[in-house]
C-alpha cells in the first residue's frame, strides 16, 4: 500500500495538471465563476430559508447559514459520487497507453471538488462570523481535522462510483437517485430536532451521515464541538468507504480496462 | 540494462457481445433465470507467449490483422494484465500508440504537452527545456495556444508524435506510429524516429510495413492467432511470412505485402 501511495505521488504533475485545468475550466479563469457555482447552493438555499421561515417559523439569522453550510458539504459528496461515475471512463485514453495507478482518476474528480468545497466553507465561515459572531471559537479549530477525512471520504465515494459505472452503464442512473434519497434522510433543510419532535430520531440513528454532516457543520458555524458518539460514527463510516475503495483498487484494478 | 521477458503468457478478454450488461438486466436475468441476450464471450488474444528481449534489441512483430499484435504490446506496456504467465519487466517503458487519442479537448496545445508528458514521466524541470522544440516540431505555429478542440486530425496526429518522440525511453514500444501527418512531416518523423530509436535500449514495433521492419529490426516474431509462429532473425522470419503469404494456403491475402517487402 505505500508503494501504491508513492506510484500515486510518482504521477503527480500528471494528475495536479489536470486537476488544476478541470478547476480553471469550470471558473473560467475568473472570480465572477467562482460565484456562479457558489449561486447554486446559495439561490437554493435562499429559497428554502424563505418556505420553512413561512412554514415553521425558523429565524433566519439561525436557519440560513446552516442550510448552506449543509449545501455545500452535500454538493461535495454528490460531485464525488455522480462525477466520479465518470472518472474512469473520462480517464480512457490516459489508462489505455500507460498502466498509471488507477486511485489518480478518481482523484482528479474529488480534488477539483474540493478546490470548491474549501471556497464555500470559507465564504460561509466568514459570512456566518459576520451575521452571527462566533459562539465558540476554539470549535472553529475541530473543522481542521475534518477536511482531509472529508477528502477521503469523498475519494472513496468517487472511487466506487466510479468502479460500478465501468461495470454497469446504468449505475449512474441508480446513484444520482440513491444521492437524491440520502439527501433528503440526512438532515440538512431540517434540523435533527424536527425530526426528533416527530418521533423520527430512529432515522437520524441508523443514517451516519447525519452524524458526518453534524462534526462539519458545528465547528464551521462556530456552534460547539460535536459530541464524541458523532466522531465515533463518523469516523467509522469513513472508514468503511475507505476500506471498500482499496478493497475494489486491489481486486479491480488491473481489470476494469476489459469493462471499458 | 533494459529487459523484457514473458513466461508462457496468456491473454483471454472476456467481452459482452453488445459491450456491458446494465445491473437492470442482471437482477431481471437471476429473478427469471434466463441467460439474456448478453452472453459473455472469452476471446482467447494470446496463447502460450513466451520471449526474452534485452538490451539492445530490435524487435519486429508480424501478423495479419487479429493476430495479437497491437495487444501484444499494450500487455508488454503493461495496459493489460496477463490472465496467465509472468511478465517481468526492468527499465522506463513509454508505448507510442494511438497518438492522437487522450488530448483534453479544453486544454491548450501547450497544456497538452504538459499532460501527455507529465504521464509519460516528465516533471516540469524536464520538461520545460524540451518545450519550445516539441512545439515547434509539431508545426502548430499559433494554434499552440488555443484549445485542442480546434485542431484538425492533421495536427493533433502531429502534436501527439511530436510529445511522444521527445522522452528518452529505455524501451520503446511502437505501433504503427511511422505514418504521422503530410509527406513532408513524414520525412521529419522517420529521420526523429531514427534519433529515437538510437538512443532507446530496447524496441518492439508493430507494422504492415514489412520492408520497414526488415530495415529496423535485427529479430522478429511473427503472430498467428495469439501464438507464436516464428521467432527468429528478421531477414529468415518475414522471407517465410512473405511466401505465406502469398501461398494459396493464406488465402491470396498477402498480394499487397509482396509488393511492400
Amino acid at each position: 500500500m505505500l508503494s501504491y501511495s508513492a506510484n500515486v505521488w510518482r504521477f503527480r504533475y500528471f494528475w495536479g495538471s489536470l486537476v488544476r485545468m478541470d478547476i480553471r475550466t469550470r471558473y473560467r479563469g475568473s472570480w465572477l465563476g467562482a460565484g456562479w457555482s457558489l449561486l447554486h447552493p446559495l439561490a437554493m438555499s435562499a429559497a428554502m430559508c424563505l418556505v420553512f421561515h413561512k412554514l415553521f417559523g425558523m429565524s433566519v439569522e439561525d436557519y440560513l447559514p446552516r442550510l448552506i453550510a449543509g449545501m455545500v458539504f452535500w454538493q461535495f459528496l454528490s460531485t464525488c459520487a455522480i462525477a466520479g461515475c465518470n472518472c474512469l471512463t473520462n480517464g480512457e485514453a490516459y489508462l489505455r497507453q500507460v498502466p498509471a495507478p488507477m486511485a489518480i482518476y478518481p482523484l482528479r474528480t474529488t480534488l477539483a471538488a474540493a478546490f470548491h468545497l474549501g471556497i464555500a466553507f470559507a465564504v460561509v465561515l466568514v459570512g456566518n462570523a459576520m451575521i452571527n459572531g462566533v459562539k465558540d471559537p476554539a470549535s472553529v479549530l475541530a473543522l481542521f481535522p475534518m477536511l482531509p477525512l472529508l477528502l477521503l471520504f469523498g475519494w472513496s465515494l468517487a472511487v466506487l462510483a466510479g468502479f460500478a459505472h465501468a461495470y454497469f452503464p446504468d449505475m449512474h442512473h441508480l446513484i444520482e437517485i440513491g444521492m437524491q434519497m440520502l439527501f433528503y434522510a440526512t438532515p440538512i433543510i431540517y434540523t435533527p430536532e424536527i425530526l426528533r419532535d416527530r418521533g423520527m430520531g430512529w432515522l437520524l440513528d441508523i443514517n451516519p451521515l447525519a452524524s458526518l454532516v453534524e462534526v462539519v457543520r458545528l465547528p464551521l458555524l462556530g456552534r460547539g464541538m460535536p459530541d464524541p458518539a458523532s466522531y465515533l460514527t463518523a469516523g467509522g463510516l469513513i472508514l468503511i468507504t475507505t476500506s471498500l475503495a482499496v478493497l475494489t483498487l486491489n481486486r479491480l484494478e488491473r481489470k476494469v480496462i476489459f469493462q471499458l | 540494462m533494459a529487459s523484457l521477458t514473458l513466461e508462457n503468457v496468456d491473454l483471454t478478454f472476456r467481452v459482452r457481445r453488445n459491450r456491458r450488461t446494465p445491473l437492470k438486466d442482471v437482477v431481471v436475468q437471476r429473478l427469471t433465470g434466463r441467460g439474456g441476450q448478453n452472453p459473455l464471450m472469452e476471446v482467447h488474444s494470446l496463447r502460450n507467449i513466451s520471449a526474452h528481449f534485452e538490451d539492445g534489441a530490435r524487435i519486429g512483430i508480424v501478423g495479419h490483422n487479429g493476430a495479437g499484435k497491437s495487444t501484444l504490446l499494450k500487455m508488454l506496456a503493461g495496459v493489460y494484465p496477463p490472465s496467465a504467465g509472468v511478465r517481468t519487466v526492468e527499465g522506463r517503458i513509454s508505448g507510442l500508440f494511438d497518438l492522437t487519442l487522450g488530448f483534453e479537448p479544453h486544454g491548450t496545445g501547450r497544456d497538452n504537452i504538459r499532460y501527455r508528458g507529465y504521464l509519460l514521466g516528465e516533471t516540469p524541470q524536464s520538461l520545460k527545456p524540451k518545450m519550445e522544440s516539441i512545439v515547434d516540431f509539431a508545426e502548430i505555429g499559433d494554434f499552440i495556444d488555443t484549445p485542442v478542440r480546434y485542431y484538425s486530425s492533421g495536427m493533433l496526429v502531429r502534436l501527439g508524435f511530436s510529445i511522444a518522440t521527445a522522452i528518452d525511453p529505455e524501451i520503446l514500444l511502437m505501433d504503427e506510429c511511422f505514418s504521422a501527418g503530410d509527406r513532408a512531416f513524414q520525412r521529419k518523423a522517420a529521420d526523429r524516429l531514427n534519433e529515437m530509436m538510437k538512443k532507446a535500449r530496447l524496441i518492439v514495433m508493430v507494422s504492415h510495413d514489412i520492408g520497414l521492419l526488415q530495415r529496423l529490426s535485427d529479430r522478429v516474431l511473427w503472430l498467428d492467432h495469439g501464438r507464436i509462429r516464428r521467432d527468429g532473425p528478421a531477414k529468415d522470419v518475414i522471407a517465410e511470412y512473405v511466401d505465406f503469404m502469398n501461398s494459396p494456403a493464406s488465402g491470396g491475402a498477402g498480394a499487397a505485402v509482396g509488393k511492400a517487402a
